[in-house]
């Protein structure tokens, strides 16, 4: 099943706009190498844990993944052939809101190529461009 | 070891000059320290990127300048691909500073083999040594570490006269059994329809407060 929050203090939210590019959040802290979103967006809560299925089934016991989003945005919608009005939909799913810049996945344990090879295959299922990082020098 | 750096005496400021600055192949930097007045600096771009991939912290100022400094911080871009600003800080031959290094494994584990998995939780560790010293990384050995057991920061191997300003007690590198994939899913299935509202009592008090 997939992420959501325990507890929170709205059931629906507004759609809002993504402006900017993340300053939090947009660089590898926990793993060695990361997996960084290069558009923003939304990602529901299914396609991220799809990409820590597919991480995981790659790397087996090998290694460690780290989820750096969360899906904290409920995403409403209403029926289909619902005539307009009465009101805004039911909660539907779970985003995370996405910056550009920001880090999604992180890899440690592995070496550099098992971890672009297991990126990869985890990027296909990402609805935003990504690209591979590694750890920024310590200074 | 200190490679050399040239730089300019920087008299542009402002954002359009200093995205102009950049465009040219600089990348603006200041220096300052030991009371001095601090200097705005123009430093070469590939020259700057090759002391930051050498791991070299210690740099020695050329062209405008005749001083030896350390690298004290670098601004990125949001992506982490450019260097957008870099501090110098004056030091002195010999003088005891206080650095960040990269801190890495060492060996390997008796606990991977016996099917555990290593997890890293400190990367960079706090020293304070001599400039002249100041080592690329700092290692840990690993080789006495079973499955769940861990290592500390009382075991990194720092050089000589180098003194650790971190907690040593803290926990550097621990070897875990790995999580299996159905133990993982069991955690958020849980969490099943709709969360709990904060602030809102559930609906069976609230029925009985309106019985009421």
């Amino acid at each position: 099943m997939a992420m959501m929050p325990k507890r929170v203090k709205h059931r629906k939210s507004q759609r809002g706009r993504i402006r900017g590019n993340a300053t939090r959040g947009n660089r590898v802290v926990f793993g060695d190498y990361g997996l960084q979103a290069m558009q923003g967006g939304w990602i529901s809560a299914q396609v991220i844990e799809a990409g820590r299925i597919a991480a995981q089934q790659y790397l087996r016991t090998e290694g460690r993944l780290y989820v750096r989003v969360f899906p904290h945005k409920p995403i409403t919608s209403i029926p289909l052939e619902t005539r307009m009005g009465k009101g805004k939909g039911e909660p539907e799913y779970w985003a995370a809101v996405v910056k550009p810049g920001t880090i999604l996945y992180e890899i440690s344990g592995v070496s550099e190529e098992a971890a672009r090879l297991c990126f990869a295959r985890l990027a296909h299922k990402m609805p935003v461009k990504v690209r591979f990082v590694r750890r920024r020098p310590t200074i | 070891m200190a490679e050399e750096v040239t730089v300019e005496i920087r008299t542009d400021q402002g954002k359009r000059r200093i995205r102009r600055l950049r465009k040219a192949g600089k990348t603006p930097a200041v220096l300052y320290g030991h009371g001095q007045a601090s200097v705005s600096l123009a430093v070469p771009t590939e020259q700057l990127e090759a002391v930051i991939r050498h791991g070299s912290r210690v740099v020695k100022l050329r062209g405008a300048l005749q001083e030896q400094a350390i690298i004290r911080e670098l601004q990125w871009d949001i992506y982490g691909l450019e260097i957008l600003h870099v501090d110098f800080v004056r030091v002195y031959e010999h003088e005891m500073v206080e650095i960040k290094v990269p801190l890495e494994l060492r060996g390997e584990a008796p606990g991977v083999k016996e099917g555990g998995v290593l997890e890293q939780l400190v990367h960079e560790v706090r020293i304070q040594c001599d400039v002249n010293v100041i080592p690329e990384k700092v290692y840990v050995s690993v080789h006495g570490l079973g499955l769940n057991g861990s290592v500390s920061l009382a075991a990194v191997e720092l050089p000589p006269k180098a003194k650790l300003l971190d907690d040593p007690e803290t926990v550097v590198v621990q070897c875990i059994a790995p999580k299996e994939m159905e133990e993982e899913e069991a955690i958020p299935a849980a969490a099943s329809g709709e969360p709990e509202l904060i602030g809102r009592k559930p609906e069976q008090e609230e029925e009985k407060e309106e019985e009421e």
